[in-house]
């Protein structure tokens, strides 16, 4: 890569540091805008607490600080286009686009730009600009990193003008294996909280759970992971779905109650299917279950969606790696939401284009 | 056969009787033999003692078929439940046919058993006749820009177009008739075909709009384009989508390069909209292109796509679909395509899009636009 900077490795990690100290004083200082943040995102209170609490991306190691600036490259300018995320995500694209550049433009996500708007305020760094509105055709040099749906990130690089880098990161899912050796009552417990963050809106979200093993083995995972998220809506109740999200939810769970069972409640639906293939779970806490008997049939049932699955995880992490895809990052159940800020969350990272050219 | 198999089936019979029924009628211009909720709760309460899935889904609806009077209160299935699982009255080793949806690159494939085709054939010859031939007065050249049933023999819809060939059209070869093979458009035969038609006796070419788009890309490539002039009368049916078989066309310009291509009048050209999931057909109406005509034996609702009640008259809902001849599937069925009732029958508005992300977890709709 062509250097554009002099920026040495540790200006750009002391960039990042003082960033995620800004991130820090805005978690202590949530209350300003915790209301706000669950307007935007229709989270509940405590849905928007629990990703400020337990999602933002405040407690970072010095290997991971390293990674994240090795992973961010070097540019002259870096736009930061925010159209789809989770509302803490403006903290790592705005942390990678810092390390990336000493000069960080941002337009936050219309619906929801509360959280970028709060960072670039308490960090006083005045290299970090926000707008309101960014014309990709006027960009001349830098990088543009672009988050949001692939067609929303086709339509920039299409665009942009010769020369100037898009980076495109695209929408994506997770997916939870479950060994045929888990305990499940602690699986379906550690994925309720998986579930549960962002109310799955997230590209790590679980939508999709294998079971590997039996149908009765699966059932059983299903009727656990429906009483763990019994349990955490008492916490964390979901906030309000749009009519769209709802009406796809209604769709979906008509079609696992004609196939299989949908075990339902106020704030989630867990879909059981025997014997057959899974289909993506709709957002807003629904999650499809299905038996894979054996690792090869897992495989298989991960296939037709590899190129969208960005997070797996598992009661076994070390045993799933081998049937994830391999650009997904594998964790823990209980740990998909909470991946090291390392590097883009997303690493199926295609490789940046230059547009036009 | 179990004794409980026997007396369903005679069940399955006596109400495919019924069904037939309304078409015969339809097709003497008499009027329907009994009203199409009588049979419409009928075939759900069928439906419900033979199908555990769809009593799963009227429990949890809270509907008891057993006291229904209307059609409108018989839960319609999602055409996603066809993906997950058999949607059908009778026993596997029954099914004379299973027809499949095209489907995506992603996930399973929807599927349609049937222990008999011979409701389906009836009505699809009945109303495919009214729509494309009711005023012929010579059996036509049948050419379909579509593959043979040898070459797809689980698509409803190339067997639906058979049948049209066979009972509509004049004799011909399969190799004068079908003009994809093994996924290639035969564009010099095609052409060939054309040019060799009786110039006073009317062609009817049925095709799915990505096959005539394959057709007017080759033709494009060519340095002389063929005349492919039909002789007067001629009809042309396009049916379907694209779903990445071909670059997208807006279906009014498809329908005015068709006319231009074929040498006929826009009003020749009719648009037909069905599924796999169903046993009926629609076909927009002449003169009024994109105004889709239901037979007496189907309706189409557009609901609400979260409380699925109808919606308000002239405004757009989702597509759910009652159907007299899904004796052994589904009486109703929730498609997931965008309607609108106006004046004479529906317009069809497109795929519904789905939930826009409010995050960057992946919508459906992307995943499924594969």
């Amino acid at each position: 890569m062509t250097p554009h900077t002099r920026r040495s490795a540790a200006d750009r990690t002391d960039a990042v540091r003082a960033l995620l100290e800004a991130a820090r004083t805005v978690v202590r200082h949530r209350s300003r805008w915790a209301d706000a943040i669950a307007r935007t995102t229709g989270l509940s209170r405590e849905g928007v607490e629990l990703g400020f609490t337990r999602h933002l991306e405040t407690d970072v190691t010095e290997a991971e600080l390293d990674a994240l600036v090795a992973a961010a490259g070097d540019a002259s300018v870096v736009h930061v286009v925010l159209s789809a995320n989770v509302f803490t995500a403006p903290l790592r694209a705005i942390a990678l686009a810092r390390a990336a550049a000493p000069l960080v433009v941002v337009r936050p996500s219309r619906r929801d730009p509360v959280l970028a708007r709060a960072l670039a305020e308490v960090s006083r760094d005045p290299a970090i600009t926000i707008v309101d509105e960014l014309d990709v055709a006027a960009i001349s040099t830098g990088e543009i990193h672009v988050y949001g749906r692939d067609e929303t990130i086709a339509l920039l690089r299409t665009r942009a003008r010769a020369g100037v880098v898009v980076r495109g990161h695209g929408a994506g899912m997770g997916v939870a294996i479950v060994s045929p050796s888990a305990d499940l009552a602690l699986a379906a417990e550690a994925l309720a909280s998986d579930v549960v963050a962002f109310d799955q809106r997230g590209c790590l979200s679980p939508r999709i759970v294998i079971a590997v093993g039996d149908d009765p083995r699966a059932a059983e995972l299903s009727r656990a992971l429906h009483e763990a998220l019994l349990a955490i809506a008492e916490r964390v109740p979901r906030g309000v779905l749009t009519p769209d999200e709802r009406a796809e939810g209604a769709r979906w769970v008509d079609a696992v109650t004609f196939a299989g069972f949908a075990f339902r409640a106020a704030d989630h639906v867990v879909g059981f299917v025997p014997r057959v293939a899974p289909i993506v779970a709709p957002t807003g806490r629904h999650v499809h279950v299905c038996a894979a008997s054996t690792e090869s049939a897992a495989r298989a049932y991960l296939a037709p969606f590899a190129r969208w699955i960005v997070a797996v995880g598992s009661d076994d992490p070390e045993w799933a790696s081998d049937l994830a895809p391999p650009h997904a990052r594998v964790s823990a159940l209980g740990a998909m939401q909470r991946p090291p800020l390392d590097g883009p969350v997303d690493r199926r990272s295609p490789s940046p284009s230059r547009a036009s050219l | 056969m179990t004794l409980v198999n026997a007396a369903s089936e005679r069940a399955s019979d006596a109400l495919h009787v019924r069904a037939r029924a309304f078409v015969a009628a339809f097709e003497a211009g008499v009027a329907m033999p009994e009203s199409f909720d009588a049979l419409a709760c009928d075939l759900a309460r069928f439906q419900a003692t033979q199908v555990e899935g769809f009593a799963r889904l009227c429990r949890a609806r809270g509907v008891d078929v057993s006291l229904i009077d209307r059609a409108h209160h018989v839960p319609a299935v999602p055409t996603d439940a066809f993906k997950l699982t058999r949607v059908a009255t009778f026993a596997h080793e029954s099914s004379v046919v299973t027809f499949r949806t095209s489907g995506t690159t992603v996930g399973a494939r929807g599927a349609h058993s049937m222990r008999t085709t011979l409701t389906y054939d009836a009505g699809a010859l009945a109303f495919g006749r009214w729509a494309l031939a009711r005023d012929l007065r010579t059996r036509p050249a049948v050419i379909v820009v579509g593959p043979s049933p040898n070459e797809a023999c689980d698509s409803s819809l190339t067997h639906m177009i058979a049948l049209f060939a066979c009972a509509l059209g004049r004799l011909a070869p399969a190799g004068d008739t079908y003009f994809i093979e093994a996924g290639e458009l035969r564009v010099d035969a095609l052409c060939a075909r054309i040019a060799g038609l009786d110039p006073f006796v009317p062609a009817l070419v049925l095709g799915t709009s990505f096959g005539f788009v394959h057709l007017l890309d080759a033709l494009r490539a060519r340095a002389h384009t063929p005349s492919l002039a039909l002789p007067k009368g001629s009809r042309i049916m396009q049916t379907g989508g694209f779903k990445g078989r071909s670059r997208e066309v807006d279906a009014d310009a498809l329908r005015r390069e068709l006319a231009e291509l074929f040498a006929v009048s826009v009003s020749a050209i009719v648009s037909e909209y069905g599924m796999t999931e169903l046993s009926s057909q629609f076909y927009d109406a002449q003169p009024a292109p994109g105004v889709f005509v239901e037979p007496p034996w189907a309706r189409v609702v557009p609901v609400d796509p979260e409380t699925l009640a109808p919606v308000g008259s002239g405004e757009i809902g989702i597509a759910r679909i009652e159907d007299l001849l899904n004796v052994d599937s589904a009486l109703a069925v929730l498609a997931a395509d965008r309607v609108r009732r106006v004046d004479g029958g529906f317009e069809l508005l497109g795929r519904a899009t789905g939930a826009a992300p409010r995050g960057c977890s992946i919508a459906i709709d992307e995943i499924l636009s594969e």
